[in-house]
């Protein structure tokens, strides 16, 4: 019998053979924080082993200000200082303050996330970088302080799931939208505690920014880990990035044609249309055609999930097709992952069109993805967004939130309501 | 140990997310007594939990209970309410690890998802707990339910206290 991607990375972390359901103790390549979660992480390392203690290796440990950045109360301030001062005294090298942008895709552009790897986050969304074949998941404080220790943690072998997915989008149709379905279809807990491999030729022939939205969401099913191993224009980039040994392991960790899964599921894109979840959760999901029309406050396209360059590009494109300018009724706001994102917004002249048409282009940052940074919503407005959540209340209370493709969201922006955006990209 | 433990039953859906058990309005919190303030603040119907929760009192959840998040606060602002444990279907694996990194226990519990919904577990029902061997009986109107404990390298964080712990003895730290 072979073995599946995530057998082959906890037996190469593990150092032994392992099977489905044994408990095992990985080598963590990565022990990450973001703003939130991190002076946790720290205070509870120096009170449990006090202030002198030193780390178990200073470079596998890193930083990234993303939530709240940058701070927005004192309170996050201080937090903030909190990790500064500690990686001084620690001697970490890696950190992304706050003018980086989100965690997972500043490793990622700096090279410093390769197949295999052990990464260990503040962030339950860390997982998308299961994109690039990556062991990441998110976990709490005590996680990560406990990692500080011997660099080691515990886990379950799980068992994984597998999803073929074949066929071409139509104008107006992505990845988001793909998502949307699985998550309508297998609903809130549909992958818990699963490694879910994505394969077929729809992913092979798939961008980087489309795997990352197919990964990120995984987390809204409850699930582990994502994988999907480097290969074509993924593979280019990330050796490019990370080094030549990124090829060797992408092929090595790669699912035997033989590996056995608990569940194969497929899905053929060919006749997708566009997709939202609607209020107040990701799997509530209806087509847009269904609840076109329906008014809007407030759009917002970025986040871990959505805020890539091609999907700004992909809004954009919408943006242009429409007019260019967006309705005045409603707050349109773009953010960016990364500043190498938004600079590269800058160059290509995307964001003095977006300046132009009446929106805010923010720095990069998980901004809406919290009721406590820019863009929180008062009750009874109603938001749409390509985050990953729109949980009862998430960005204020009595608000409530849409999810959609950056497409979807441009085209509502256009015009004001919900809006389908093949009816604007025709 | 066949301690039974007593308290009301706080009785929540499937699929609660860490946000309607912790808000991240509250994130920057970092210390876990201040958490249990803020517990299921944005639950629909739950908003006095916080006023309202004694020490003892349990928390009853159907399927997924903390879906979302990866925040430890949604297990500290229960821990230190005094909830002495969750009850709940299955909940998700982020929400798992974090209690069981503290010793925290979640017993998976067979069919109460059915149970909330038919009204067999309600709001102010008295139960009687038996983490030992996962009996659960609601008093109030006679059911029985059966929870799974945890088990294999879980349960030994557990008795260590939580992960922390488990660690240090592990690699002899002082």
């Amino acid at each position: 019998m072979g073995k599946t991607s995530i057998v082959k990375i906890m037996e190469r972390a593990s150092g032994h053979p392992v099977k489905v359901g044994d408990r095992v103790w990985c080598n963590i390549d990565w022990a990450t924080c973001r703003d939130f979660g991190g002076a946790n992480a720290v205070l509870l390392f120096e009170k449990e082993m006090g202030k002198e203690a030193k780390v178990w290796d200073p470079d596998k440990l890193a930083f990234t200000f993303d939530l709240q950045a940058p701070a927005h109360s004192e309170k996050v301030a201080t937090n903030q200082k909190i990790i500064r001062e500690f990686c001084k005294r620690q001697g970490v090298k890696r950190v992304f303050d706050i003018n980086h942008g989100i965690g997972q895709h500043v490793m990622l552009e700096a090279g410093m996330i390769k197949p295999g790897d052990v990464v260990l986050g503040t962030d339950s969304h860390m997982n998308l970088l299961g994109s690039v074949g990556a062991f990441a998941t998110g976990v709490g404080n005590s996680d990560i302080a406990a990692s500080y220790i011997a660099g080691k943690n515990w886990f379950r072998v799980p068992e994984t799931m597998k999803i073929e997915v074949t066929g071409k989008f139509k104008k107006g149709v992505c990845m988001r939208d793909l998502l949307t379905h699985i998550i309508g279809d297998l609903g809130a807990g549909g992958m818990d505690f699963l490694a879910v491999e994505f394969t077929g030729e729809t992913i092979e022939n798939s961008s980087l920014n489309e795997r990352i939205t197919l990964c990120s969401m995984v987390t809204e099913m409850s699930g582990k880990v994502p994988l999907i191993m480097p290969n074509g224009e993924v593979l280019k980039w990330l050796v490019e990035r990370a080094g030549p040994e990124v090829e060797k392991l992408a092929k090595e960790l790669k699912a035997d044609p033989d590996a056995e899964y608990c569940k194969v599921l497929h899905y053929d894109v060919t006749d997708l249309e566009p997709l939202a979840s609607c209020p107040d959760a990701p799997d509530n999901v209806k087509p847009v055609r269904e609840i076109a029309g329906t008014h809007v406050d407030q759009v917002h396209i970025g986040s871990c999930s959505n805020g890539r360059y091609e999907d700004i590009a992909a809004a954009h494109r919408v943006l242009m097709a429409g007019g260019g300018k967006v309705s005045p009724t409603v707050r349109t706001i773009i953010t960016p992952s990364t500043t190498e994102v938004q600079l590269r917004c800058v160059e290509e002249g995307l964001a003095a069109d977006f300046l132009k048409a009446g929106i805010v282009f923010t720095n990069p940052t998980c901004s809406l993805c919290t009721a406590e940074h820019y863009g929180a919503m008062p009750a009874g407005d109603v938001g749409c967004s390509t985050t990953n959540r729109n949980f009862i209340g998430k960005v204020g209370k009595g608000s409530h939130t849409y999810l959609m493709s950056p497409m979807t969201a441009m085209a509502t922006a256009v015009k004001g309501c919900i809006t389908d955006p093949r009816d604007i990209l025709k | 140990m066949s301690e039974i433990l007593k308290g009301r039953a706080w009785v929540f859906s499937d699929d609660v997310d860490t946000d309607l058990i912790y808000h991240n309005k509250y994130l920057a919190e970092t210390d876990p007594k201040n958490m249990p303030q803020y517990a299921f603040e944005y639950y629909p119907g739950k908003e006095n939990f916080a006023k309202e929760v004694k020490p003892g009192d349990f928390v009853v959840a159907g399927k997924n209970f903390g879906c979302g998040s990866s925040r430890e606060h949604a297990v500290y602002c229960l821990e230190y309410a005094g909830v002495p444990c969750v009850l709940a279907e299955t909940c998700s694996r982020i929400y798992y690890r974090n209690a069981i990194n503290n010793g925290y226990p979640v017993l998976f519990v067979k069919g109460i998802s059915e149970a909330i919904k038919e009204g067999k577990i309600k709001d102010g029902d008295q139960l009687e707990v038996e983490l030992s061997t996962g009996t659960i009986r609601d008093v109030t109107n006679g059911n029985t339910f059966h929870g799974d404990a945890v088990s294999d390298l879980e349960n030994d964080i557990m008795e260590a206290g939580g992960l922390m712990n488990y660690m240090k003895a592990k690699v002899g730290a002082k």
